[in-house]
């Protein structure tokens, strides 16, 4: 029987309750990794992912915003895992409005999460994947992190600086084997992308020259390559998996 | 007993040798990490996370590299370390050999205070410390 891509590879997975998350735990178990995956409210459909992986892998609940939280969860993971070889970093959350109608706590919550929790999260799984002599992180980020977006100064500069981030933690920890990239979607048919596509669907699909949107296997896919061994020489990318819709928008 | 110095080289031996990907013969005692062994900066952190693990204690940060303090203007001045910044080394690296970095205080020199007897050194009375 051949080996499965991530047979034996340990993996946690932020925000893994829904969406792109959900699919990135499926796809990560169905190639053999050992997976745990933090959700922050819904544990209901936590449980769904946990059955729908035949009850294999193992879920906690988890606000990224705290510190001693994602400390304390990482080395959950590690322990319940036996080591921790991919991180993938996906929860984030979306307080869309016009920017000057912007309230400081959207502000706030939206950096705090979606950049300051991939922060908390690496520098508590660094260390570990430190010790072990390597390891690769994947950050879901956004294709509005490079193209700004009406409506979403908030999200697009936080995701703006995860890519950053991503290529600066790329640098320093790659002579220690620590592979850093991230996925940066397009528009993906989850739950967070729905009131847009509610709105401008018509719109937006004329701009994406596949003419679909992306389902959340479709960006799985890509960030199980990037944890994989199939992208060992890949650091510090930001791989842009939307179907071509940023081609249009420079346009 | 953890705390006689052979058993804390021996182990302090096998960190640096597995997280600077080094044979354990090239770790000496008077091996300078950064100039016999290839250390670079993340390398410490590494060590210390390693000998935290190893030997089950807490380091605080700065306390056996101190990092931060090359970075102070009141202890580095145009590439040199002042008499301050001499002084405050000194309290902390306790267990490194001063004798030749005094003649010449240049900043890019300090690395060689960094050997593996001076990380025996300061485990040594961290741990009796710990143990007291």
């Amino acid at each position: 029987m051949s080996m499965k891509r991530l047979e034996s590879r340990t993996a946690l997975v932020t925000g893994g309750s829904r969406g792109i998350g959900a699919a990135i735990v499926r796809r990560l178990w169905s190639e053999g990794a050992k997976v745990h995956f933090t959700y922050r409210a819904a544990e209901d459909q936590a449980r769904e992912v946990i059955a729908s992986c035949g009850g294999a892998v193992s879920a906690s609940a988890l606000d990224v915003t705290d510190a001693v939280a994602c400390e304390a969860v990482v080395d959950e993971a590690t322990e319940k895992l036996g080591g921790l070889d991919i991180v993938v970093n996906n929860a984030g959350i979306i307080r869309d409005g016009l920017f000057l109608s912007m309230e400081d706590t959207d502000w706030a919550e939206v950096i705090e999460t979606n950049l300051g929790g991939v922060f908390r999260i690496c520098r508590a799984a660094c260390r570990q994947m430190l010790m072990q002599g390597g390891g690769s992180i994947v950050n879901v980020s956004s294709i509005v992190g490079e193209l700004g977006g009406v409506g979403q100064a908030n999200y697009a500069a936080s995701k703006g600086a995860l890519n950053a981030l991503t290529r600066s933690l790329a640098a320093e920890l790659g002579p220690k084997g620590v592979r850093v990239n991230a996925v940066a979607p397009g528009m993906v048919r989850t739950d967070m992308t729905g009131a847009v596509r509610a709105v401008a669907a018509e719109k937006i699909l004329e701009r994406i020259p596949l003419g679909r949107f992306a389902e959340p296997e479709e960006i799985a896919s890509a960030v199980a390559f990037l944890a994989s061994d199939d992208a060992k020489y890949l650091t510090g990318q930001v791989v842009t998996v939307d179907g071509g819709l940023s081609l249009l928008g420079r346009r | 007993m953890q705390n006689e110095k052979s058993d804390i080289l021996k182990t302090v031996t096998t960190v640096i040798a597995q997280a600077l990907k080094v044979d354990e013969a090239q770790v000496q005692p008077g091996s300078s990490l950064i100039r016999d062994l290839g250390a670079e900066s993340i390398d410490f952190l590494d060590i210390v996370f390693r000998l935290e693990k190893a030997f089950k204690i807490k380091i605080p940060k700065g306390e056996l590299f101190p990092e931060k303090l090359l970075t102070d203007a009141r202890f580095v001045q145009e590439g040199k370390v002042t008499a301050a910044g001499l002084e405050e080394l000194k309290k902390r690296l306790s267990g490194a050999d001063w004798t030749q970095f005094e003649k010449n205080p240049q900043v890019s020199s300090l690395g060689d205070l960094f050997t593996v007897g001076m990380i025996v050194e300061y485990l040594s009375g961290k741990l009796a410390a710990t143990n007291r």
